[in-house]
């Protein structure tokens, strides 16, 4: 973002930038545009956003700690240029109250289906609120921490937390019901009760 | 452990969140449930299924020539004595643009809008004066304002750091400033010729900030319509905002002749050290403690305070 202060590089300070650059953040291109498809919907669109964010990335890269998770630092400048694009940031951020009902009035604990498809998981993520579909994919495709997440999505770890069990939750639910409707998987259900766990602060 | 409380902490279980004594009373729990152990089973299986299924979906598949495009683009930058600009030189940002034909409907909305509040605020400018001088007469009861002008110099500063810590904020932590920031020396040559060699006093001959802290950066950025001089430097691990922006003339006061530094506001956090000059405001401000922020500012100011007041005398 910022040159002038580059200007004064010598050219083996920009090198060894780079060389830093390209082991630390390039590695996580390709998971960076999997979370640009799912943002923007549109590929030509997820190469545009990468583009940015990498750009913006290596302009600011003397500000990230080197030892401290640069894929979790990426994604939240990802979801930054995403949110300047199209000044949603907040928007996707946000869980509608209709959504957080249907989250909350699956009362029963779905159990987990199974012979069921790749296709079919897709699917049934697709059909989750997008606020979940977020969090599932950041905590169980990219393996980010409850506390990148947070970060990432700039909103509580505790929000992070009940909208990964409530995502998992209405995923199970959606691949029972397929299930159920195709005569495969059980559909024994678990009543859960909301009492707080010991997790970690 | 209970299968019920166990249903209850699985999805922490499952992303590696639990603290070690729950994770073992979990694990000891699974020894001899079987039931739980075949949920966790088919959990674990589905988040399998899921991260393969996302992970391997063409559609999520970056084109090799695209990647080896934007590694030769993000290098060349990373080299060029032009340093790093991003959205000047991208190609997806005039491909977006050109997509986006309402972007220009929106610039032309927005500069109709500057323009109308800029005529709006000269009006107001050419009635005000008269109510301010008012409301300053009653604050002020020695003969000559500008030898007593301790109200309107703590409302100018306080103003003044609200913007500064707004700068700091946007700019040094989130990035995330409307207008793209410029080089400090052709802010200097445009703007304000105390921006020119400002670095220079920042740093010492060896190069290094006071007090051990590290430059980071030095450049010029406007937050709400308010231009900076803008030195970020890095001390004790955190990001510390060094700002300098000039008075208006109208609320502009006698100088000291030694910087009298002090700890002036704390906005969202952020604390603020403040001097000044005749004609400009000068900044520390950071998430250090109130001690340190003003010892770092006050480690600044001999130097900052002589470029200034040279640079103010030679103007």
């Amino acid at each position: 973002m910022f040159g002038s202060a580059l200007n004064h590089e010598s050219l083996s300070d920009s090198a060894v930038r780079w060389a830093t650059f390209e082991s630390e953040a390039m590695p996580h291109v390709g998971s960076l545009f999997r979370l640009a498809v799912w943002l923007t919907r549109d590929r030509a669109e997820a190469e545009d956003l990468l583009q940015e964010t990498l750009m913006e990335a290596l302009g600011s890269f003397h500000r990230f700690a080197q030892g401290t998770n640069c894929r979790a630092w990426l994604v939240s400048i990802l979801y930054h240029m995403q949110g300047k694009r199209r000044r949603t940031a907040a928007r996707l951020q946000l869980v509608s109250d209709a959504e957080e009902r249907i989250a909350e009035t699956t009362a029963f604990e779905p159990s987990t289906p199974q012979n069921v498809t790749d296709e079919e998981v897709l699917e049934a993520l697709e059909r989750l609120p997008r606020a979940f579909q977020e969090v599932v994919i950041l905590a169980d495709i990219e393996e980010m921490s409850y506390k990148e997440i947070a970060s990432a999505l700039e909103v509580p770890v505790g929000t992070v937390m009940s909208r990964i069990s409530r995502g998992r939750k209405l995923l199970r639910a959606e691949l029972a019901s397929y299930a159920n409707a195709h005569g495969f998987g059980r559909s024994t259900p678990h009543q859960i009760s909301q009492k707080e766990p010991l997790r970690k602060p | 452990m209970q299968c019920r409380e166990f249903r209850e902490i699985v999805d922490s279980y499952l992303s590696n969140e639990l603290i070690v004594e729950t994770n073992h009373r979990v694990i000891s729990h699974l020894e001899h449930c079987a039931e739980c152990r075949r949920e966790l089973k088919a959990r674990r299986e589905l988040r399998g299924r899921l991260r393969a299924a996302f992970l391997q979906s063409p559609e999520n598949q970056l084109r090799p020539e695209f990647a080896d495009g934007l590694r030769t683009q993000l290098h060349d930058c990373s080299l060029s004595k032009r340093g790093v600009s991003p959205l000047v030189s991208s190609r997806g940002w005039r491909s977006y643009v050109k997509r986006r034909p309402i972007i220009w409907i929106a610039l032309a909305a927005c500069l109709l809008l500057i323009i109308g509040a800029g005529l709006v605020l000269v009006r107001q400018r050419m009635v005000q004066p008269k109510a301010d001088e008012i409301a300053v007469n009653k604050e002020r009861p020695a003969e000559s304002p500008e030898l007593n002008p301790a109200i309107s110099v703590s409302i100018v500063k306080t103003e003044l750091a609200r913007s500064a810590v707004g700068d700091h904020r946007d700019c040094a932590i989130r990035f995330r400033l409307a207008e793209k920031p410029i080089d400090l020396v052709a802010a200097g040559q445009k703007y304000d010729p105390v921006y020119v060699n400002l670095t220079n006093a920042v740093l010492s001959q060896q190069g290094a900030a006071p007090l051990g802290a590290q430059f980071v950066e030095a450049h010029s950025c406007v937050y709400q319509g308010r231009r900076f001089a803008h030195i970020v430097l890095k001390y004790h691990g955190h990001l510390v905002s060094f700002l300098v922006t000039d008075i208006e003339p109208t609320k502009r006061v006698q100088s000291e002749s030694d910087p009298q530094v002090i700890t002036c506001s704390e906005f969202d956090g952020y604390k603020v050290s403040c001097f000044e000059t005749a004609h400009h405001a000068v900044f520390v401000v950071s998430d250090l403690t109130e001690g340190d922020n003003l010892a770092l500012a006050r480690a600044l100011a001999p130097s900052v305070f002589a470029h200034i007041i040279r640079s103010e005398n030679n103007a």
